[in-house]
This record gives structure tokens, sequence and C-alpha cells, in this order.
């Protein structure tokens, strides 16, 4: 298990102390729990085995549960942290490293694909059989017994609180990953011939996007050795002077790289409103349609010499 | 994770490039992807700068932090020297113009995402700037 | 650390190493002014790519280099600025405005070459 996702999850739980002491609170943990549960310590202790087997038993027999069920590396993992977290439950010692043992458990459940509710069921069917046992254990002093109980499923209940935050946290963040692979395919980078690419933009450009833009532009540059792009705004939704801004620097930051940009889609409207807002056009070059943006960059392309009748170079002049 | 405090002494130009070094590993360690990376250890490289040129001697203070949930980079840049008169002056975005800035500043800004300076004439000046990740 | 210049025919190659303090940059725009003299070379390739980062200074500098170079006859291209490094450059507004640049050693030879012929046949 990688530590990045780890450290990150940790991070964005917020277990520092103070958080810490709210999740007690809310599970009304109070310090007389601590003497109840050292009651029926040995009980759990000596049963772990058990109880093991009987959270795993039961997920082996939900169709849901299979991708940490069938997956052996992993369920061996799972078996093994369980077993450490049975123990530790009932040691008394709920401070930073239980609950990092809670999210490095509810992470592996995360790559496992485990179910919040598969979960919850199985933590359920697991608490009833310790529950079982210590009535069981207590059948001379039943009121003893359940408190005992209770204190024990206060931290069970810490126990499904972390997990079940760290299942919707890795669930966010592939929900976030898989929004920036949609952003970056959104918006393909055509290698016309050599040397020449074709980056038509469509939609909506915030900072964000700007950003991919960039980045992804740049990167092909570099990949393809491209000396001219021909970046086609047209179906851009709206260029107001920030998103005139963005352009200006994407193309000045492909000038430093050796290749030249055309700007095609710049319909006389826009050229002229992005006039009135101040904005300096003349760092990039303009074309009206792509077609005319092609041909300019193929005339440029074909250039050799480069100081001849005052024409445009064929290479990158920053 | 506890935010440990790096010092970087700034007295010349030798310290520009380990004020960069230091700023680029914290920042790996905070988690910042590799764009973001030079973007920080480029606007220290220009803050550091102007402690060297300007204040002949300063320091600048790398520390990790976090904020609901979110990790980040804290650079403190201060120096005692000559101070700067006119701050918003020197905070005037000229970037439209293409003129090349003078002290670096708003392009320093541009680079990180929460930028503050305080600066007295005779006293000196601290500037503080953060970078959050995404 | 004084960055090595390769003589390459009527050609000079300099590749930056990273962590290089104002001096060294001074140091080698001194050497390169000298050896393109000395040399009568026609063309300079400085080779950026190992840069992690161009900041206002390095691109002064690379800038004076350039136009020490040409008052001495030889043209300069810049190669191997990474894209992050050309995003943090124009984001801080450093621009290399009359400097040519290229993608990297091959491009930079090729486009060397060009100009070089170009300035023969250029002009009236």
């Amino acid at each position: 298990m990688s530590n990045g996702p780890l450290l990150s999850d940790l991070e964005r739980l917020q277990l520092n102390t103070h958080d810490i002491e709210r999740r007690k609170a809310f599970v009304d943990f109070r310090p007389d729990d601590l003497s109840r549960i050292a009651a029926i310590k040995d009980l759990v202790v000596h049963n772990a085995d058990r109880y093991g087997v009987t959270f795993f038993d039961h997920l082996a027999g939900i169709e849901e549960a299979a991708g940490l069920t069938r997956n052996r590396n992993l369920l061996e993992q799972a078996k093994r942290l369980k077993h450490e977290h049975l123990i530790a439950m009932v040691q008394g010692d709920y401070g930073r490293e239980y609950m990092e043992q809670r999210v490095r458990l509810g992470v592996l459940y995360s790559r496992a694909g485990l179910d919040v509710r598969v979960f919850l069921g199985a933590f359920h069917v697991l608490m009833r059989a310790v529950g079982v046992d210590v009535m069981k254990r207590f059948a001379a002093a039943p009121a003893d017994g359940f408190e005992s109980f209770i204190s024990l499923k206060k931290i069970g209940f810490l126990d499904i609180g972390l997990i079940v935050d760290v299942l919707i946290a890795e669930r966010e963040r592939t929900i976030n990953v898989q929004q920036d692979a949609i952003r970056e395919l959104s918006t393909p980078v055509l290698q016309l011939r050599e040397r020449l690419l074709i980056l038509p933009i469509i939609g909506v450009i915030d900072s964000m996007r700007a950003k991919q833009l960039t980045d992804g532009m740049l990167g092909s540059i570099r990949d393809k050795r491209a000396r001219i792009v021909v970046m086609d705004i047209t179906g851009v939704a709206a260029v107001d002077s920030k998103v005139a801004n963005h352009l200006i620097q994407a193309v000045a930051a492909a000038r430093l790289m050796g290749a030249n940009v055309i700007v095609t889609g710049v319909s006389a409207d826009v050229a002229q409103s992005l006039v009135a807002l101040g904005v300096d056009l003349r760092s990039i070059r303009t074309m009206n349609d792509l077609q005319g943006g092609l041909e300019e960059a193929e005339r440029m392309l074909g250039y050799k010499v480069v100081y001849a009748d005052g024409a445009s170079p064929a290479f990158g002049r920053a | 994770m506890v935010a440990e405090e790096t010092y970087v002494p700034i007295d010349r130009d030798g310290d520009i490039v380990s004020a960069r070094q230091k700023a680029r590993e914290l920042a790996t360690h905070v988690g910042f992807s590799g764009s973001d990376l030079t973007l920080i250890a480029t606007a220290i490289s220009e803050v550091a700068r102007n402690i060297v040129v300007y204040a002949d001697h300063g320091e600048i203070v790398l520390s990790a932090v976090q904020r609901a949930g979110q990790r980040g980079i804290l650079v403190i840049a201060r120096d005692e020297g000559p101070g700067i008169p006119d701050i918003e002056r020197a905070m005037r975005d000229g970037f439209s113009t293409g003129r090349s800035l003078g002290l670096g500043l708003p392009g320093a800004r541009r680079l990180m995402d929460e930028f503050e300076i305080v600066s007295e004439v005779g006293k000196g000046t601290t500037i503080t700037m953060r970078k959050w990740t995404r | 650390m004084p960055v090595p210049i390769l003589k390459q025919g009527d050609k000079l190659i300099a590749s930056l190493q990273s962590d290089l303090d104002d001096k060294d940059l001074m140091q080698l725009k001194d050497e390169i002014a000298e050896k393109v003299g000395r040399f009568k070379s026609r063309g300079v390739i400085l080779d950026v790519s190992i840069l992690d980062v161009l900041d206002s200074f390095a691109t002064r500098t690379l800038r004076t280099i350039a136009e020490t170079a040409r008052l001495r006859g030889a043209e300069t291209v810049i190669v191997g600025i990474q894209p992050d490094v050309a995003v943090a450059m124009v984001q801080l507004g450093l621009t290399l405005d009359g400097v040519l640049t290229a993608l990297d050693f091959e491009e930079g030879m090729e486009l060397l070459l060009a100009t070089i012929e170009g300035s023969h046949h250029g002009g009236g």
C-alpha cells in the first residue's frame, strides 16, 4: 500500500488530537467506559480468531464483497489487520496510532471496492458474535455484561465512523481523477503533419482548463517536436479579456519552446471587443478561420530562409 | 504531520539556489505536482534575489501548512533592508505591457495562491506567500 | 561551477547545469563573449534543458549573452526550456524577446544553420 493516498487521507480526515476527542464525544465515550471494556478484554482477545472468521465468512457469502473475498492478496492483508484491530479494540488506548490503524484498513477496503453497506452489515455480525459471548460470560450479572458490551460498541462506532469516512474520501478522490481524465480527453491535440499540430478548443475556458490546455499543448510540442501549433478557438464559448490573457500566455510559453502559435477562429467581432478591452493582440498571430491558419502554417514551414522579404520565419522567434 | 520550519539565511546569491532547493524538497514532501514545484521554486528565487540585491541579508522560512483538509506551503521572506517606499507601485502589474518587472513581486504573486507584503522604509520587508495543493 | 563550452566548427555549444548561481552565469557570459571573439564563431547554442528554474536574473543574463554574441557576429539559440519552466517564466512576465529559441539541440542546430545561411543571403 503506497504512502501517498494514505497520508493525504489522514490529513483530509484531520486526525489531530482535537478531532480524535470530537470523535470520542460523538459516541459519548467516557473514562468509565475504559474499565468496562477492560472487564471483557481477555474474552475478546481469546476469541479474536473466531470473530475474524465470523466477519469474513459473512462477507464470503455476499456477492457484492467479491472484490475483497476473491482477491487473495487483499483478503490475507485484511484478515491480518482485522485480527490486530480486534485486539487493539480492547486495549484501552484510542489515540492517533489506533486511528491510523483503522484508516489503513479503510484504505484497503476501498481498494477492494467494498461497499459501505456491506461493510456495516459484516461489522454488525461480528459485534453480535461478541455480544453473545459477553452475555454468556456475564450470565450471573447481565446488567454488567450489557454495560461492558455497550462500552465496547462505542469504540465499534468510532471505528465505523473512521472507515466510512475513508471510504467516502477515497470515492471522492476517484471521482476527481476521473473528472481530470475527462477534461484531458476533451481537448485532443492533433498532428496534421510533421512539425504541425492543431489544437481545436471547444467550450468554456476557465483558469483550470486554460492551465490544462497549456500544459497539454506544451507537452505535445515537446513530444511531437512541433514548430507550429494552430490553435482554433472557433468553438470557444466566450472570449473575454481573461480568456485572451490565458491564450496570450500559452502562446508566449510555446514560443519559449521554439514553437510558433497561430490562433484561428478569431472573428472580427471578437477581435474588436478584445482590442476595446485593452488586450494586446500583437503578441499573437491570428487568422479568421482554420483554413487560413493552416495555409499560413504550411507557408511558414516551407520557408528555409529567415530574413527574406520580411516574411515570417519558420522557427520560433521568441 | 507536524509543520516543520526550515530557515534559510540569505546572504549571497548562492543562498538563492539553496532556498530554491529546500523549497522544492519541502513542496515535494507536501505533495505538490511537478509544475507547481517549478512555480514555487521560481517565486522563491525572485523574493530571495530581492533580499540579496536590496537588503544584503535576510532569511526565508519555509513550512508545511494545512487548512480544512488541504495541504500547502508557507513561505516567509524577511529582511531588515531599506524597505519599499511605494508598495502599490511595486505591486502594480505591468505584465500586459510586457515591461520587465523591477522587483518581480507581481510575478511572484501570480505564481503563488496567497501573497502579502509588509514593508517599512528604513525597517525592512516581510513577504508572506502560500500555495495550496489541489 | 563553470559551464563547459564546446567548439564545433564555427559554433559554440554550452550546456548549463542545474544550480548555477549568479557568479556562474556571469562567468558564462564573459567566456562566451571571449570565445566568440577569439574563434569568430557564427553561432551559439545554450542548452538550458537541465534547469528547473529560469528566474529574472537568469533570463536577463541569457538575453545579454545573446546580445553580446550578436554584436560579435554570432547568432544565439536558447534550447531546452521545459514546459513547466516556460509557464513559470510567462507568469513572471519574463520574455526572451529578440532571442531565438528552439525545442532542443537538434532543432537549435537546424535553426542556427537556417539563420546563418539566411543572413548570408538576406538583406538587400
